[in-house]
């Protein structure tokens, strides 16, 4: 197992370097399971995350900061497949206890993918926001934008020395 | 850059005509809008920069700004029209600089019935009847219920930058001028409402983005409690909606409280409580404070002081925002037929997105089976005149008659 784990950290590691060469994603699709583990997720100074998919694609979500903050989500406005967006561009709201949070896009790009099921199901965003919760799924326009984003490390630091959002 | 630089000339223009702002005022927010600026140039350039690119120099700045720094004032709108009200609100949320000067809009309107942003209208509200009644019906940008309003409520708006969005502490300026100037108590229950007894007087929603932030409130002084209590009815059908529903609450009337409330006073005084009170402590300055404070400012909202507000009124005011953004829904309606001695009931099923009616279907009575209506009412705006048209027209109809049509259709 600690042996697949590895090779599959290598196998996403080299598909991120090589942009993803076919074979190096198909290597990583292989070891599905583990290959979430070495997922990369990067974060926003306004609590937003983004994951990569493959070189060009990418899922949003909000941070489990951010959700805490909000309180329970009663409703959720997400972006059209098609939407052009650019970085910071406002793309939806989630609306909880009587306020509506405007959602910004992390990174630039073509909406590909909506979660109807947050759509449905609101509360996803507070029960599970890094998995079942994401909001939606974009096309990169410019995957540089996604390397400048706050790692994990990062954001956690981020988080703990500015107690004043 | 230009929006940019605009938007700061729109901002000083706005002050120079209060006239109420000292010379001094001026220079300083222009040397303040300046630096801004200077960020923005070394950074790239579009119109959100100065907030989220220099996010991280901004909160480090933000956090700096001592209460002391900070300047409140109180505009009065001089309008009564919801969706310029509305306008003017959504005009300063998103072009204001509030980093050193928190604003308090306060507003009254005409009757009308303000529904929150992702509320489904027909739900909260018989938009036919409203309109038949010459209450208008408007939908804001912030979160939360619907809401009554007429020359008897007024309504406070609390800009800050998002960093500085703190609600109780807006709630608290309105329950101390309540105590300051009636010595009416209050309570702030856990939904954000104040309440007297249980009845609620005041009701809250707020919209959040970066940089700005507002939260906004009611305050029932004395509205007409019929008016409010009929306009707030929906037609009897089922409605199956995911939008946000809004809880109904016993209210009450400041006026019934104590006679001498009115509008004009409770202004002023939510107006000298805001003014008096430190910037984001719960601190009474007394009149010391309120001198420190850019004052009462009386805002005429017309596109000669805010650039570009006629076209944000224009689109609160369009069927687009008010009913085209309504959430996907279905309506149930039970329809009475003719020779309906099996006790047999047909329902009407109308699914409606984006406001217009994209399927209307009969379903059978013990039957999962949508059967679809031929009508020329599909793809036409969705109201409760409509929806009766149609039932007024398959009334007529005798439920043998539709079993026998359907079946000759499937």
């Amino acid at each position: 197992m600690v042996f697949i784990t590895k090779l599959a950290r290598v196998g996403a590691q080299a598909a991120r370097q090589l942009r993803a060469t076919p074979l190096a994603a198909s290597q990583c699709r292989s070891f599905h399971a583990s290959c979430m583990l070495a997922k990369e997720r990067r974060f926003t100074d306004k609590h937003e995350w983004v994951e990569l998919l493959d070189a060009n694609k990418a899922v949003v979500g909000i941070s489990s900061y951010a959700q805490e903050a909000l309180g329970d989500v009663v409703f959720a406005q997400l972006p059209e497949p098609g939407t052009e967006l650019k970085q910071d561009d406002e793309c939806g709201a989630l609306e909880s206890v009587k306020a509506a949070s405007e959602v910004y896009s992390p990174v630039s790009g073509k909406v590909t993918e909506k979660n109807a099921e947050v759509e449905d199901t609101p509360a996803l965003v507070n029960s599970s926001c890094y998995e079942k919760g994401w909001l939606f799924k974009v096309d990169l326009k410019n995957p540089a934008e996604f390397e400048k984003l706050m790692t994990e490390e990062q954001y956690k630091s981020f988080l703990s020395s500015s107690s004043d959002h | 850059m230009s929006i940019l630089l605009r938007r700061n000339s729109s901002q000083l223009h706005l002050l120079q005509r209060l006239g109420a702002a000292s010379s001094a005022a001026i220079t300083r927010l222009a040397s303040s809008t300046n630096d801004n600026n200077n960020v923005t140039d070394t950074a790239t350039t579009t119109t959100t920069t100065t907030s989220t690119t220099t996010s991280g120099n901004k909160r480090k700045t933000l956090a700096a700004v001592a209460d002391a720094d900070i300047k409140k004032s109180v505009f009065i709108s001089q309008s009564s029209d919801i969706f310029t009200n509305l306008a003017l609100e959504d005009w300063l949320y998103k072009n204001f600089d509030f980093g050193h000067h928190h604003v308090l809009l306060l507003w009254v309107n005409e009757p009308c019935v303000v529904i929150g942003r992702h509320q489904n209208p027909f739900t909260e509200a018989n938009v036919s009847k409203l309109m038949e009644r010459g209450i208008t019906l408007a939908r804001r940008n912030s979160g939360g219920g619907a809401v009554y309003h007429d020359r008897g409520n007024l309504n406070c708006t609390f800009f800050t930058p998002r960093e500085r969005y703190d609600r109780k502490y807006n709630l608290n300026i309105v329950t101390r001028s309540l105590f300051r100037e009636w010595a009416i108590k209050t309570e702030i229950n856990d939904r954000d409402d104040i309440v007297i007894a249980n009845k609620k007087i005041s009701g809250t929603a707020a919209k959040l983005g970066r940089p700005n932030a507002y939260h906004h409130c009611t305050i029932l002084a004395s509205a007409n409690k019929l008016h409010l209590g009929e306009s707030l009815v929906k037609e009897p059908a089922n409605y199956i909606s995911r939008a946000t529903a809004s809880v109904p609450s016993p209210i009450r009337n400041l006026v019934d409280v104590n006679r001498n409330v009115n509008v004009p006073q409770l202004l002023s005084a939510v107006g000298y409580e805001y003014l008096r009170t430190a910037a984001t402590a719960l601190e009474d300055g007394g009149s010391t404070q309120t001198m420190k404070q850019r004052g009462f400012q009386l805002i005429n909202p017309t596109e000669k002081w805010f650039p570009g507000i006629e076209e944000l009124r224009a689109n609160y005011s369009s069927w687009d925002w008010v009913i085209g953004k309504t959430p996907k829904f279905t309506v149930e309606k039970e329809l009475e037929v003719k020779g309906d001695e099996r006790g047999m009931k047909l329902k009407l099923n109308v699914e409606v997105e984006a406001g217009l009616m994209s399927k209307i279907c009969l379903q059978l009575p013990q039957s999962e089976q949508l059967v679809p209506v031929v009508t020329p009412l599909q793809g036409q705006a969705y109201n409760e005149q409509n929806l009766n048209a149609i039932m007024g027209a398959l009334k007529l109809v005798s439920t043998s008659n539709m079993q026998q049509a359907m079946n000759g259709s499937i």
